[in-house]
């Protein structure tokens, strides 16, 4: 879509917004050229909408595998480098590299879980971004792009199924 | 054959026709709105009572934090009361105590967000705040015990010229590996449900407010691949911190079981000092929500009576789990007869001592099993509040039980003596103090109620008409 314009259409419940989806749907756009901001989480299946996607799962499992070849590396890896002779115990102890090795994946795992949030959603990000404050009061806005010709058309079918506001959507620093 | 049915005396129509479903904060719904200005309307509106208490506060930090560690660390380790035998002495018992405290923020937040329990959302955060202000405690008290806490990078494994490294044998290393994966992860998990909230308070604030929280939201606008993002880590956060709080105070424990001391050396000491760290935990937020519905304005509407009675529900549980685990930890030492097993309990229950064994299974199970049992007692703030405050006196007693007075009675009788704590006294009301200081802090920055967590179980709830009941149901929104 060359000659296209981003429009924010606000909405002040659940149900017209996910009409508006439809609409919008039924007049061309797809799903990748619209977005829906809100207060709350709400699934794609209530959206009507396909869910999301996240890497943060795939991020954390990879925390998980690089804390645990951590762990290993610290109770097993090092004794070689510094060997340190403990009455009754071996050098390289299996019970307690246990412990070792479980805190260090389980730090790996939530550490990365938490960078994925921010690799994935790009945060932190100061830039002037498309949104109404509105939206923390419990509105629901939908962003889509459509062709600068047809402005109007979608400005008067979203408003017809419900929209409080539908505009060029405004770039502001939040 | 006839059908008997027995009716009823019926003086008093059922309980369920009287209930209003509106007592309940799920089915009291106002608009987002009205609900964001209530929260930021608690944080800014500050009576001037509430900063002469932050002063004299931090007054006591600065004097017993500041002063007497200083003390501390210049005349050393004598200025406590720690001698032979006794080494292990009060900062050790606030150590473990925080710990415990700690526990609560996670077990509120992750285990009852896993198992749904929907009556959670209003205080989660006030209870993961603890967890993170806890944990600092506990760190700062065992920076005491150091005593030349200058060297405490000793414990960090780097390669160095004097080939120094950490002995992972120790149970004291795996004491660090886990706090500090416990401070890490809880921290990350107190922030990660926030940043929506901070992204409202942006919204509504101006000024110096409006930077600080514009830097906090990180530029969240609640896209869905934010929200999705979030969610996915929140879900893998609230799983993977249950054994990892677990995982804290086993370890914790271990560092008493490991050595073989009459009293300490026992297999039970694991799940024995989990339990007991949910109990002081639990009873912890108790108090915490008490103060906090108490003193900040509109907290009325969002944490109610139903709160203080799942939460009195869960210390009445946790209460009757750690008389299990105390029964066990001390039945198989009294029927095995080591004589120094014995002389330790005897020492206990009729020594110098016997009136803190008593006073702490008062406060720990007769009170809670008195009172706790009963609804309407459980639904009463102040109530709730005094059995939790009584309850930690009983588990701050527990420690000081198993810690200094475990370790007077050695195997060599020649050493025996009574611990008196001397600089540990205002260090320990020291830790208090900064515990209170960052939380009312903490009170005036960071809106303490989820409101995003609010609305979206307000969201979830229906009541639907069974019969001539309503009955309330949730639906699976998450």
């Amino acid at each position: 879509m060359s000659d296209s314009t981003m429009l924010l259409a606000v909405f002040d419940d659940l149900e017209p917004a996910t009409h508006a989806i439809d609409k919008l749907h039924e007049m061309g756009v797809e799903d990748h050229q619209m977005n829906v901001i809100s207060g709350i989480p709400f699934p794609g299946r209530v959206l009507g909408r396909p869910s999301a996607l996240t890497n943060v799962s795939r991020i954390a499992m990879f925390g998980a595998l690089l804390g645990m070849s951590l762990g290993i590396f610290l109770i097993y890896g090092t004794p070689a480098l510094y060997p340190l002779h403990v009455g009754g115990q071996p050098v390289f102890p299996v019970p307690m590299g246990l412990i070792i090795t479980f805190e260090m994946t389980m730090l790996g795992l939530m550490g990365l879980a938490f960078i994925g949030v921010f690799v994935d959603s790009g945060f932190p990000s100061y830039t002037p971004m498309e949104y109404v404050p509105e939206i923390s009061d419990g509105k629901i806005a939908i962003l889509f792009s459509c062709p600068s010709a047809d402005q109007m058309n979608f400005v008067d079918a979203l408003t017809k199924v419900g929209a409080e506001s539908v505009a060029p959507a405004e770039a502001r620093q939040l | 054959m006839a059908t008997y049915a027995k009716p009823l005396v019926r003086q008093q129509p059922h309980t369920e026709e009287h209930e209003d479903p509106r007592e309940h904060l799920m089915h009291d719904p106002l608009p987002r709105g009205k609900m964001n200005e209530m929260v930021m309307e608690s944080m800014h509106e500050t009576n001037p009572i509430f900063w002469v208490i932050t002063a004299v506060l931090a007054g006591i930090v600065v004097f017993a934090l500041g002063y007497e560690w200083y003390v501390l660390i210049m005349q050393g380790q004598g200025t406590a009361g720690v001698t032979r035998p006794d080494y292990w002495g009060v900062f050790l018992v606030n150590t473990v105590f925080w710990i415990g405290i700690s526990h609560a923020g996670t077990f509120i937040s992750a285990i009852l967000r896993v198992m749904k329990v929907e009556s959670r959302r209003p205080f989660t955060r006030a209870a993961e705040l603890m967890t993170t202000f806890g944990l600092i405690q506990a760190g700062l008290s065992i920076f005491m015990h150091l005593g030349r806490v200058w060297v405490v990078y000793f414990m960090v494994p780097f390669p160095n010229e004097r080939r120094l490294w950490p002995d992972f044998h120790s149970p004291l290393m795996w004491d660090l590996m886990a706090i500090t994966t416990y401070v890490l992860c809880s921290t990350m998990y107190l922030f990660l449900p926030l940043i929506p909230d901070v992204a409202m308070a942006r919204d509504r604030s101006e000024g110096w407010r409006k930077v600080f929280y514009r830097i906090l939201a990180l530029g969240f606008r609640g896209t869905e691949g934010e929200w999705k993002n979030l969610v996915t880590a929140m879900n893998i956060f609230a799983f993977a911190i249950i054994p990892v709080m677990f995982s804290v105070h086993t370890i914790v424990s271990w560092d008493f079981a490991m050595a073989t001391r009459p009293g300490w050396s026992s297999t039970v000491f694991g799940p024995y000092f989990v339990i007991g760290a949910l109990h002081s935990g639990m009873a912890a937020v108790a108090i915490v929500l008490f103060l906090l519905r108490s003193t900040m304005k509109h907290y009325k509407y969002f944490i109610r009576p139903e709160h203080f009675g799942t939460i009195g529900m869960l210390m009445l549980l946790v209460s009757m789990a750690w008389a299990y685990f105390y029964f066990n930890d001390y039945i198989v030492p009294w029927y095995g007869g080591d004589k120094w097993d014995k002389l330790l309990q005897e020492y206990t229950e009729t020594g110098p001592l016997a009136y803190l064994w008593f006073t702490m299974l008062i406060v720990n199970i007769v009170i809670p099993w008195a009172t706790l049992w009963n609804k309407k007692w459980r639904e009463t703030p102040w109530l709730l509040a005094s059995v939790g405050l009584l309850i930690n006196v009983g588990m701050y007693i527990e420690r000081y039980l198993i810690i200094p007075v475990g370790v007077t009675i050695t195997r060599m009788p020649f050493t025996w003596r009574q611990y008196y704590p001397r600089i540990e006294i205002p260090m320990t009301i020291g830790t208090f103090a900064l515990f209170l200081l960052l939380y009312m802090l903490a009170s005036r920055l960071i809106p303490l109620i989820p409101v995003w967590e609010v609305q979206e179980g307000q969201e979830n709830h229906i009541l639907r008409k069974v019969g001539k009941a309503n009955i309330p149901s949730i639906s699976e929104l998450e």
